[in-house]
């Protein structure tokens, strides 16, 4: 199979929501953006949607901060998995992850990862926008994947900036 | 509970008590819903006709869908339920945003609002801690600065509801404002809140939405979220807002303008949604909660004299208000205006409407320059028009204060015939920008409208045979496609009551009703569907329709005692008495004659008597009312 890669764009993103609950629904049978897997930072008097999510990255800050290990890496996929026996819900890769993209569950308190829905991600189906596509991957579309994030991270970045 | 989260809280402000009740299962089965049960909830504590909008007695209740919070497309809508100020009748207003979602996340499917309080008060909700706060330090500030400190108090992430200093002025034109820039603008409910002295209330919830089956409800979910991506109407709606329709209206010669003396306006473009994403003011498409479609406009003014002018919209409504009514043909003159009206909270239909009266009025000698605060009024002058606008908001001078009561009083003030081009119907709401004359159904379905004559209890746009799907809605209805034209009056009955039930069932669910009767992704037989993997109620699609068509009747009902009679079914005295100034229908009116047909024919499919248009006992107690037949044959109003 083709390997694939998920573009995520703020400029189209109406901040619905459809993706974190479709992910709540799909990993929980419950609806809840909270435990969204993918979060919408909404900021509403600028109209700002803004879609935080695990990239799979390469440098993955998160796996080395947990003090437990309990963060595992796919090196294949680059998708990371909690052993949630070791996971102590610290948090330390709540703060480590660049991409601001992970959370820990609002019940089990555990970090929450994308896993892009073992190859058919849920969340994408539900984005009439498309703000979020998934698309055969090529050179072109990895750089857009990465410059569609850097936009999305530079203004996260000054939002929280304002706010502080 | 499943889909709803089963609890009714109730607030009073007066005592700073607060309490919740479960919802009761019978009332799902009857009522559906948001819109169905607050009607409900309404007649149960606001029957008794001695309570007015402005008795501390009235309730105003707040309520999301059904299927709010769920992935079930376009479903985040929010009914505001209340005794209205501006006809003193029944009045459902609703908003979209993100506030109702977060509501019923806070583990509530109704607010319902008692009582009054001594000074200005806010309602803060987080899940299950529930506080009438003092709001001194709120009250007198606009929507941005309210949403500002709320956010600053309560979380980023809190989503809020208020009024402006209209509302708190007791303004008729005032509106409810939600996530800043989303409105329940119709009717006055802001200025219940204002009496009330309820500034705002501000909510976080944590709490998950359930449904019974939700591998159904997903499917379910899917079709109706593919055939609104497949509907042109939809995909309109997302490219150009709601003002992406106003070039073809203005085509049709449907377009008011001047108070309703023009139809048609020679390059109207600068005021349509192409114009906002061409000159490159559109910033943002916008959703509400759960909404596939994203019609809603984020728009700013960069360079120039107005620069730094941002703000949500303008939709249809206001570009034909607040543009092509007072003659305002410029795209950053309404973008201004729509921005005074979000940030004071103005509904920008009646303020536009209202505004265009005043002009007409001072040009022809019925206002002096002394009523008028000395504006010299006219067509397309924007400093005027945005004077007007600020004056009615706050209550300003003369004109601020005739005005502010809307045309209902106003006229009655002014006197001189005046109430000849006041765009108001017998129950006394401002119309929307809706040519009625040359589109029969809709004209039927104003003049019926419990709340006043607008298109915001029901709507028929698919009587203009615009795309394949609405043919297919009159071929349904009528049985025959060849109906598919606005300029028919037969079969527009038909048209109404289908409409009817379709609207306040989509309402009460929660969607927004532009999937089931603008676009048409949604509809009764999917609804029903849907409503039963979400709740576990299995209701056909023919019972579903008649939870409508019961909820319909109980709103009339409730206008009942409050007086209503047949000849509060009727249009604004221009659009009955005078032609459609050009276009395939010039001289076309909305004539008793032609009007009393359609009724007679509205009031039979409804059950309802002719000569009154009352709700006969017969009908009341097939539709499980006879509570309120009781209750309308103690006030003598049983026909």
């Amino acid at each position: 199979m083709m390997e694939k890669v998920l573009l995520v764009d703020m400029d189209k993103c109406t901040g619905c929501k459809q993706c974190s609950l479709a992910c709540s629904l799909t990993k929980e049978d419950l609806f809840d953006p909270d435990r969204g897997r993918i979060k919408i930072l909404k900021k509403e008097e600028i109209a700002l949607g803004l879609q935080l999510v695990c990239e799979q990255c390469e440098s993955h800050p998160c796996v080395a901060s947990c003090p437990n290990g309990a963060l595992s890496r796919d090196e294949t996929t680059g998708i990371i998995t909690v052993d949630e026996n070791l996971c102590t819900s610290q948090g330390a890769c709540v703060d480590a992850c660049i991409y601001y993209a992970i959370r820990l569950h609002p019940e089990t308190k555990k970090p929450m990862f994308c896993d892009l829905c073992g190859g058919d991600p849920y969340c994408v189906k539900h984005c009439v926008p498309e703000a979020l596509q998934w698309v055969d991957k090529s050179e072109d579309l990895t750089k857009t994947k990465r410059k569609l994030r850097s936009t999305r991270i530079a203004m996260y970045k000054e939002l929280k900036k304002e706010a502080a | 509970m499943f889909g709803h989260q089963g609890k009714i809280l109730h607030v009073d402000i007066g005592t700073g008590k607060s309490w919740t009740e479960d919802l009761p299962e019978e009332w799902r089965r009857l009522y559906v819903g948001s819109r169905g049960i607050n009607a409900k909830i309404l007649w149960d504590y606001c029957k008794d006709p001695s309570i007015t909008w402005d008795d501390p007695r009235n309730i105003i209740i707040f309520a999301p869908g059904t299927v709010t919070g769920t992935t079930a497309p376009a479903s985040g809508r929010t009914s505001v339920t209340t005794v209205g100020c501006t006809t003193g009748l029944y009045l459902k207003s609703n908003t979209g945003g993100h506030w109702g979602a977060e509501l019923k996340r806070a583990g509530y499917d109704h607010l319902v609002v008692h009582g009054v309080a001594e000074k200005p008060v806010y309602i803060l909700i987080q899940d299950d801690h529930v506080e009438v706060r003092d709001a001194k330090d709120l009250w007198g500030k606009d929507i941005l600065e309210t949403d500002a400190l709320l956010k600053k108090w309560h979380g980023e992430d809190s989503r809020g509801l208020y009024i402006g200093p209209a509302g708190e002025k007791l303004v008729r034109a005032a509106s409810i404002q939600c996530s800043l820039y989303h409105a329940a603008g119709r009717g006055g409910g802001a200025a219940v809140m204002g009496k009330k002295k309820l500034k705002a209330i501000s909510v976080k919830g944590s709490k998950p939405v359930r449904v019974k089956d939700p591998k159904k409800f997903a499917e379910i979910a899917q079709e109706m979220r593919e055939l609104l991506k497949a509907d042109s109407g939809a995909q309109s709606l997302h490219e150009f807002g709601t003002s992406g329709s106003i070039g073809a209206v203005n085509e049709l010669h449907a377009f008011p303008g001047k108070n309703w003396q023009t139809g048609y306006t020679e390059n109207a473009h600068p005021i349509s949604g192409q114009a906002l994403n061409e000159k490159g003011y559109l910033k943002r498409r916008v959703a509400c909660f759960g909404c596939t479609i994203g019609c809603h406009r984020y728009s700013v003014i960069e360079k120039g004299p107005h620069a730094g002018i941002a703000s949500g919209g303008p939709e249809y409504e206001t570009f034909g208000a607040l543009g092509n009514g007072p003659g305002i043909i410029d795209t950053e003159g309404v973008l201004v205006l729509n921005e005074v009206c979000n940030r004071l909270g103005l509904d920008t239909i009646t303020a536009g409407t209202v505004t265009q009266w005043a002009i007409e009025s001072y040009l022809r000698g019925v206002l002096t320059k002394e009523d008028t605060d000395g504006l010299e009024l006219d067509w397309g002058k924007l400093d005027e028009v945005k004077k007007t606008v600020e004056k009615i908001a706050l209550r300003e001078g003369k004109l601020g204060n005739l005005l502010a009561d809307g045309l209902k009083i106003a006229t009655k003030k002014v006197g001189k015939d005046s109430y000849k081009w006041a765009i108001i119907n017998a129950k006394g709401l401002e119309q929307s920008n809706v040519e009625t004359r040359s589109a029969k159904a809709y004209a039927l379905a104003f003049a019926v409208n419990p709340r006043g004559n607008d298109h915001l209890m029901t709507e028929t746009f698919a009587e203009f045979g615009a795309s394949p799907e609405s043919i297919e809605v009159i071929e349904k209805v009528t049985g025959d496609k060849k109906w598919a034209s606005p300029h028919f009056t037969e079969y527009r009955a038909e048209i109404v009551r289908w409409h009817e039930d379709c609207y306040e069932i989509t309402e009460a669910l929660g969607f927004c009703v532009f999937t089931s009767t603008a676009a048409y992704g949604v509809n009764p037989d999917n609804m029903a569907r849907l409503f039963a993997a979400a709740t576990g109620i299995e209701l056909s699609e023919e019972e579903m329709m008649l939870t409508g068509r019961r909820v319909c009747t109980l709103e009339k009902a409730f206008n009942v005692t409050r007086g209503a009679t047949r000849e509060y079914d009727n249009l604004p005295w221009r659009l009955m008495n005078e032609g459609a100034a050009s276009g395939p229908l010039k001289g076309e009116k909305n004539s008793k004659e032609e009007l009393d047909g359609m009724l007679d024919r509205y009031y039979e499919l409804h059950g309802w008597d002719k000569e009154t248009s009352w709700p006969t006992r017969e009908t009341l107690e097939m539709l499980k009312l006879k509570d309120v037949a009781d209750y309308l044959e103690e006030l003598g109003k049983l026909p």
